[in-house]
């Protein structure tokens, strides 16, 4: 079980920072360093481009959710988020497809979704004119709405798989959704199993103050930017306030903040600046943005880790097998 | 120059093709919740040197009678893109194809998507092009319903065109009457030229979809009269694109049973034939039909009167020629089709499967075969350690795979 005094650790692999030419066997070998070192979780960004020449320059030659399920089978404990934009996918199809992952993972996947339009991306998806900020904001509430209620459609002990008697599965533990709202309409369920953990991981990033209500209510994982500010602990106090306002846990939603790692810092002065900032109850750990060369998490794993382990703020290993146990949150058991 | 050779395809679904595959003590019944088992398929698939593994797809669940659909193995399964992705890393060699919606995803999506795929497995993906005809899928994405055949086909079309333009680099600024796209995609260009396109509709509107665009065309057909009909059919409409008869690989589906002799292989059917529960079978059998009421009808008499439906045209019309050729009752439609869902059926040892292929390989009706195991993984292991080898001693299958791409090897032309 989770103490209370863990920091939470991701490492983001998001395409602009990358080196050229990447193939699937170093990006395994950089989640395979990650899981050794025991971190919590890796992001998968799947940032649309925003403009014509930056489209033609990714050098990411995967699709953040192709990606996820590949890197499942070469892994076998560490969490992997994939971000996938709700302009690009119909819920339905999202939402299958990370159920799916989940169990190609065994209880290890979780979806970044971002409440920040991406101002190119609708033009690439027959919507040349976009959303509104306000419609954007009503339809990712739906959106995410019915995701979360797609991956409950299913008991975890629906399927019987009783061959004599022929009863593949219990017709009353499977739901329909019958979602009727302002920009779906979506019947259900999902035609994939119950999740191992429950449901997938909902990791929501780019909140505007006028987002936080919906992440409170629907988030597992909130991710804020802006790295070490001031007011932390104040915003903190405010999410876990609005966490509980909704009647849930206030440990149900567990926040991280985004840290860019600067190459040539020192490693004790590192853990010394994300001790602070946890200790004083600004976050429940962090989200460490990679640097140019994938090489830079030798650094981190090699020097700071250690750091924050000898100051006991860091778990020494993995004590379950799914995400939600990494990071302490309910629905994690494994099966 | 060596002669020329067949394609296969080994197409993977639930624990298997016959509909009471499940229950049969030999198959795996955890195969929807276990990619463990899906991994070592396409590895069985790849030791016997299948072109391709292919993954059928609905955004749905196949069944709208829940009683029914909690009898067979069909209501869970992975997801298949993110299925074939990880396959991807655990193959080397095999080609890894799946069906997806042109209804249900955007053209810039998918395209990215199967890309995506493609990059994964190092040039191995092909995407199976479906308008997808049941009502069931429509109501997981929106409250208007099944749209009519013409209006998918329309909306298919514009659809194949912007994906094989983005992923020939060339189709940015699209601005049609159902998408719009404004930039290239953001991935490199294929180690293959382009993923492979599939496309399997039958209908007249489908043939012509297929002809203008597609590299492989899965089908359906009983006999030999009606495969080679196809098949001419098909390969006459590529002209008028442009397009050379070797562009097209034409596979249809075949449902094997077999095994070492003759007396075990009809066994083994009949065992198989036995699980099948009349409700289920007459509920599979409405649905190729697209009527709900089929129930109503003595299930020892023969067919009633159908209009033409919406759904799947082409499935329909072939069920009713066979009720009328044979006088089949609907029980014995049912099982009939239950079986091996409308696809051929041989039963036999592999000398004589191989024969059965061999004349339509030959007789000019098929250029390879979409088979189509009655259960996993016993009856793929079975088509793999004695069909395989019989039909690599009559030289009409690889010993061993060319090139590295699926397009190696189909034999297809790189698009450029």
């Amino acid at each position: 079980m989770d103490n209370g005094a863990t920091m939470h650790l991701a490492v983001s692999l998001a395409d602009p920072s990358l080196e050229t030419g990447l193939e699937f066997s170093r990006l395994a070998g950089f989640v395979q360093k990650a899981e050794a070192a025991g971190l919590d979780m890796v992001l998968l960004a799947d940032a649309a481009p925003a403009s014509e020449s930056e489209a033609a320059n990714k050098r990411m030659p995967f699709e953040a959710t192709t990606l996820l399920a590949a890197l499942a089978t070469v892994t076998s404990r560490i969490g992997l988020v994939a971000a996938a934009s709700t302009s690009a996918h119909q819920p339905y199809n999202l939402a299958r497809r990370f159920a799916s992952l989940d169990v190609i993972s065994h209880g290890r996947s979780g979806w970044n979704a971002t409440m920040t339009q991406a101002p190119r991306e609708a033009a690439n998806f027959s919507r040349p004119e976009g959303f509104s900020p306000n419609d954007f904001r009503r339809r990712s509430e739906e959106y995410i709405g019915i995701v979360q209620g797609l991956w409950q459609g299913w008991d975890a002990d629906a399927l019987l798989f009783d061959q004599s008697g022929g009863r593949f599965h219990d017709p009353e533990k499977m739901h329909l959704l019958e979602h009727k709202g302002e920009f779906f309409s979506v019947r259900g369920p999902l035609n994939v199993a119950r999740s191992p953990q429950d449901t997938p991981v909902l990791v929501l990033s780019g909140l505007q103050e006028s987002d936080f209500d919906i992440a409170t209510s629907t988030a597992d994982v909130i991710l804020l930017d802006g790295g070490l500010v001031e007011g932390a602990t104040e915003r903190y106090d405010d999410i876990r306030r609005r966490v509980t306002a909704c009647g849930r846990d206030p440990d149900a939603v567990k926040v991280l903040t985004n840290v860019a790692l600067i190459a040539d810092s020192k490693p004790a002065a590192v853990a010394e600046r994300l001790e602070k900032e946890f200790r004083a109850r600004g976050c429940d750990g962090f989200n460490i943005l990679m640097p140019e060369q994938l090489s830079a998490l030798d650094d981190f794993v090699g020097l700071v880790l250690p750091e924050l382990r000898r100051r006991g703020l860091v778990r020494e290993s993995y004590r379950g097998k799914t995400l939600r146990s990494h990071l302490g949150l309910a629905g994690g058991g494994d099966r | 120059m060596t002669a020329r050779q067949m394609k296969l395809g080994a197409f993977l679904w639930a624990t298997g093709h016959h509909i009471a595959a499940w229950r049969h003590p030999k198959a795996h019944v955890t195969a929807g919740i276990d990619i463990d088992h899906y991994i070592q398929l396409a590895r069985t698939a790849e030791a016997a040197k299948f072109d391709m593994v292919f993954c059928e797809d609905a955004a749905g669940l196949r069944e709208a009678n829940i009683g029914i659909a909690s009898q067979t193995s069909r209501s869970i399964g992975f997801e298949p893109i993110s299925l074939l992705s990880a396959l991807a890393v655990q193959t080397s060699r095999i080609g890894l194809v799946s069906t997806a919606s042109t209804s249900y995803n955007e053209p810039y999506g998918l395209a990215r998507t199967f890309l995506s795929l493609d990059h994964l497995s190092g040039g191995r993906a092909g995407w199976n092009l479906v308008t997808s005809a049941s009502p069931i899928e429509a109501a997981n994405f929106g409250a208007t319903g099944l749209k009519p055949h013409a209006d998918r086909y329309e909306r298919a079309r514009e659809f194949a065109g912007v994906v094989t333009g983005l992923w020939h680099g060339k189709a940015s600024g699209h601005n049609g009457q159902s998408f719009s796209v404004r930039d290239p995609l953001d991935l490199p260009r294929s180690p293959q030229g382009a993923p492979v396109m599939v496309q399997a509709g039958a209908s007249d509107v489908g043939r012509d979809l297929a002809a203008r665009t597609a590299d492989v065309v899965f089908t359906a057909a009983q006999t030999f009269e009606e495969a080679k009909a196809f098949y001419d059919d098909l390969k006459g409409r590529l002209p008028a694109y442009g397009r050379e008869p070797d562009d097209i690989k034409i596979m249809p589906g075949v449902a094997p049973v077999v095994a070492e002799t003759e007396a075990e292989a009809r066994e083994k059917y009949e065992e198989l034939q036995e699980l099948i529960p009349d409700d289920v079978g007459v509920a599979l059998l409405s649905s190729y039909l697209s009527i709900s009421d089929l129930w109503r009808y003595p299930i020892d008499g023969p067919l009633p009167e159908l209009p033409e439906s919406e759904g799947m045209k082409s499935r329909q019309a072939l069920v009713i020629e066979q009720s009328r050729r044979d006088g089949l009752s609907i029980r014995q439609l049912a099982r009939h089709f239950a079986g091996a869902r409308g696809h051929w059926r041989i039963v036999g040892t592999a000398a004589q499967v191989a024969d059965e292929l061999q004349a339509r390989f030959e007789g000019g009706a098929a250029d390879g075969f979409n088979v189509m195991p009655s259960y996993f993984p016993g009856e793929l292991d079975a088509f793999a350690t004695l069909v395989v080898p019989e039909l690599q001693r009559r030289g009409l299958f690889r010993t061993e795979y060319q090139g590295r791409t699926l397009r190696d090897h189909l034999g297809l032309k790189r698009p450029v």
